[in-house]
């Protein structure tokens, strides 16, 4: 009683190799299937990494990832899969990202290994195709930058967990089961702490306490923690930062997803600025804070070059501020003593917004505990002056706004920062908005954070002044994009004879400006601008194509700027020469410029009522 | 029938119905016929697979041409298949029967238009004194029609052809009118359905039925 499916077997045998070997090949192959229909929800029943079979795609598309995270290849109709691990008898160690459901063919390891001994041929096509895959891995493992990695598509794939009640000798046991040195601690469902071995070590065996008492007795608790669409570079920062080996990922919902420890990230680190910000956090003197930064325009010309996505630079810039200030502060507090009450220092601008270039200037300040006094008061006041001072040393330079630490207008309670917000809120005279421009973006560097928190909810409160939304977008508006009326670039005539184009002041400013905008209406408080209209997606302000255009614009004009400024020859800093270009990136570049026009009118109807 | 038996007959069907769609064993049907009347018209060829935990098993393909068949009248223009054909590779009716009872009993049977299909073998096996009996049955046809309904679609007949059907999920194309292809093409088009009704949770069999 044996029949084929004739459909199956014609399709079978147009594929490579089959098409090379007698139909009975075919029709033994279309014999000794099994069929499935392959789906993002379902693939982990047919993708058992033990039971290895040979896959063929019939019908829709799939991506196969690496471990690391990486896509292989695309897989679709006449693609196979999961041969390498036939040939080699490695367990599977690939995934499948579902592109579309569709159906695939399924080859058992004794049917697949009958095909090899009988057709020569068979084998000859399926080592060739394994070889070159490595291949390509190898190429696409070169071009693409771990910094650039979000954490999600590196973390453990399952996550391990215990709930708080279970004992610490119950825990153990699941740590050892798993081969893992540290374990996340829940309430069920919600993150609550974390052991390592080290506790064990320190907080059990060592003071030799019961190990049948409940594990939440000896759990860190709160421990710092990572969201998984984080980049891996936010994550390894943040573990020098604490200087922590652990760090669980949870997704949006604050649930945990998996855990990244400094060993995985050690063996994705190949570059420089990570391992100089490790440096950073680690100098013991301000001498070699100083040294450390004086590596780092060298070290950024290197680095440029191995990374795809330019506008990371920004963030590792902003990264090494970061780290600087808080060592400087941290220095500052081993010689003058430790801060007499509660303080956090916050920048502003461009470093809040993580978009720093090698020639931006310090914005920054102090928030101050509603107690302080005068005594105290000079402390910071010492503080401010210190770090302002070493970070010019580290050349970052001077604020020309003087809006720094150092300055008296730039230290304040709480309440005194509200009332100066306040008051440019209030009366919105162009000096004022300027004002607003740099100081809404601010992010916390070092210190106190529920300080920081206190800030935030009162700027919040102010923000409700539709007279200042409209003053914004009415004053966005006076800063045109470079574009004439016949779509042709407005160029700006330089000191030297150059005519030149400013993506900064003229681009990206203008983008920065329109968001923080929308992102104070919806009461986002993020300060970077991506960052900031990826949450604005949750808000019925823009629509979601207008998002993407804007940050597709941003992320263009970024890229354009900081490859300029690397290789720039003579122009004013953020500017580039359209000579320089070619057609096709003028053509972007208009269309961005014409975009970013188009989202300017739409803020003015939106705030202002087209009162222009 | 004795109310005890009835009374265990629908023990058993509620018991079929709140079990899970993956934990039975399918057979899929289809069969090509000389007209759409079971009294008046004859099955000329039956195909058949069958599935467990959601794979479809191709070495359990079967496929069986009946040389008993009296007229073909209109038929060959659908299915192609000539009396020289029949006689030369057929089997008789009574052999033809015993294969789907064999593969049907015991099993869930889906069919494309499962009335169709099902109305030929039951008419067949009564005529014949045989005992054919799927635990139930499930009908993609009734599923679709069920599924775009509830969408609020209009209904056309040529919509829930196998062919349409098959395309509103972007399943690939099959020769029509084979007994096995099409039983073949049934059995992707449930997974299709059971898919896009579940995504990734288990369903009941009462919510395919």
């Amino acid at each position: 009683m044996t029949a084929h499916v004739q459909d199956v077997m014609a399709f079978a045998h147009q594929q490579m190799p089959f098409s090379h070997l007698p139909e009975a090949a075919s029709a033994y192959f279309s014999k000794h299937l099994s069929i499935v229909y392959l789906t993002q929800e379902n693939q982990a029943d047919w993708l058992n990494p033990t039971d290895v079979n040979l896959y063929l795609v019939r019908s829709g598309t799939f991506d196969l990832v690496s471990v690391q995270g990486e896509v292989v290849t695309r897989l679709a109709e006449g693609d196979y899969f999961g041969f390498p691990s036939l040939l080699t008898g490695d367990k599977i160690s690939n995934r499948l990202r579902v592109v579309t459901a569709g159906l695939v063919y399924i080859l058992g390891q004794h049917s697949f290994d009958y095909l090899r001994r009988e057709y020569k041929e068979f084998e000859q096509h399926f080592v060739r195709a394994h070889t070159n895959r490595l291949l390509s891995t190898y190429y696409q493992s070169k071009s693409r930058n771990w910094s650039e990695f979000k954490v999600n598509e590196m973390m453990s794939a399952q996550v391990i967990t215990s709930h708080k009640l279970l004992s610490i000798a119950e825990a153990a046991q699941v740590m050892s089961r798993h081969g893992i040195s540290s374990l996340i601690i829940t309430d069920g469902s919600q993150l609550l702490g974390l052991i390592t071995d080290r506790d064990l070590r320190n907080r059990v065996l060592a003071v030799g306490l019961d190990p049948s008492l409940p594990v939440e007795t000896i759990m860190t608790e709160k421990p710092k923690f990572i969201f998984e669409n984080n980049r891996v570079f936010s994550a390894l920062h943040l573990m020098l930062k604490h200087n922590i080996h652990h760090l669980p990922v949870l997704d949006e919902e604050y649930v945990p997803k998996g855990m990244i420890t400094s060993t995985d990230l050690l063996k994705l680190q190949k570059s420089d600025p990570v391992q100089l910000i490790s440096k950073i956090y680690k100098a013991r003197s301000v001498m070699e804070v100083k040294r450390c930064a004086s590596e780092l325009p060298e070290l950024l010309k290197q680095f440029s070059n191995k990374i795809e996505d330019i506008s990371t630079i920004g963030k590792i810039l902003s990264g090494v501020t970061d780290a600087l200030t808080t060592r400087l502060i941290q220095l500052y507090q081993v010689e003058y003593g430790a801060a007499p009450c509660a303080f956090c220092w916050v920048c502003f601008g461009s470093q809040a917004r993580e978009e720093q270039t090698l020639h931006s200037d310090q914005d920054n300040g102090l928030v101050l505990e509603a107690t302080v006094t005068n005594e105290q008061l000079l402390y910071f006041a010492r503080l401010g002056a210190y770090v302002c001072e070493h970070l010019v040393a580290c050349g970052i330079k001077r604020c020309p706004g003087n809006i720094m630490a150092s300055n008296d207008a730039c230290r304040g309670t709480v309440k005194q920062w509200s009332e100066r917000f306040d008051k440019w809120i209030k009366s919105p005279t162009p000096k004022a908005m300027l004002n607003c421009k740099i100081y809404f973006d601010l992010r916390l560097i070092d210190g106190s954070a529920s300080l920081f928190r206190d800030l935030s909810t009162q700027l919040e409160q102010i923000c409700k002044d539709d007279l200042f939304y409209a003053a914004m977008a009415t004053d966005i508006n006076t800063n045109s994009v470079p574009i004439g009326l016949f779509h042709q670039f407005k160029l700006k005539k330089g000191t030297t004879d150059h005519k030149y184009l400013d993506l900064k002041h003229r681009g990206v400013v203008i983008i920065n400006d329109l968001v923080r905008l929308y992102a104070l209406k919806a009461g986002v408080f993020k300060a970077n601008t991506l960052e900031r209209l990826e949450a604005l997606l949750q808000y019925d302000m823009l629509s979601k194509k207008d998002i993407f255009d804007l940050q597709d614009c941003w992320r263009y004009l970024t890229q354009l700027r900081v490859k300029t400024q690397i290789d720039r020859d003579g122009l004013p800093s953020n500017c580039i020469d359209p000579q320089v270009l070619t057609s096709l990136q003028k053509h972007q570049l208009k269309e961005a410029f014409f975009l970013i026009k188009q989202a300017q009118q739409a803020s003015v109807f939106k705030f202002a009522r087209g009162s222009l | 029938m004795t109310l005890g038996k009835w009374l265990h007959n629908q023990w058993v069907s509620l018991q079929l119905r709140q079990s899970y769609f993956d934990e039975h064993d399918y057979v899929i049907v289809d069969l090509e016929l000389t007209g759409l009347e079971p009294k008046k018209h004859e099955i000329v060829s039956a195909g058949w697979l069958t599935m467990q935990s959601l794979k479809i098993d191709l070495s359990t393909a079967g496929y069986m041409l009946n040389r008993n068949v009296t007229s073909l009248l209109q038929s060959p223009i659908y299915h192609g298949l000539n009396n020289t054909q029949l006689t030369a590779q057929g089997v008789s009716l009574s052999e033809l029967l015993d294969g789907l009872a064999k593969v049907i009993n015991g099993r869930v049977l889906v069919c494309h238009n499962a009335q169709l299909d099902w109305g030929f073998i039951q008419h067949a096996a009564k005529a014949q004194q045989r005992v054919i009996q799927p635990k139930a049955i499930i009908d993609t046809l009734k599923i679709e029609k069920h599924r775009l309904l509830v969408q609020g679609k209009p209904l056309k007949q040529q919509d829930l052809t196998l062919t349409a059907c098959r395309a509103r999920y972007a399943l690939p194309k099959y020769s029509e009118h084979n007994a096995l292809s099409d039983a073949l093409a049934t059995a992707e088009l449930l997974l299709a359905q059971y898919h896009s009704m579940n995504r990734g949770s288990r369903e009941k069999l009462s919510a395919i039925m």
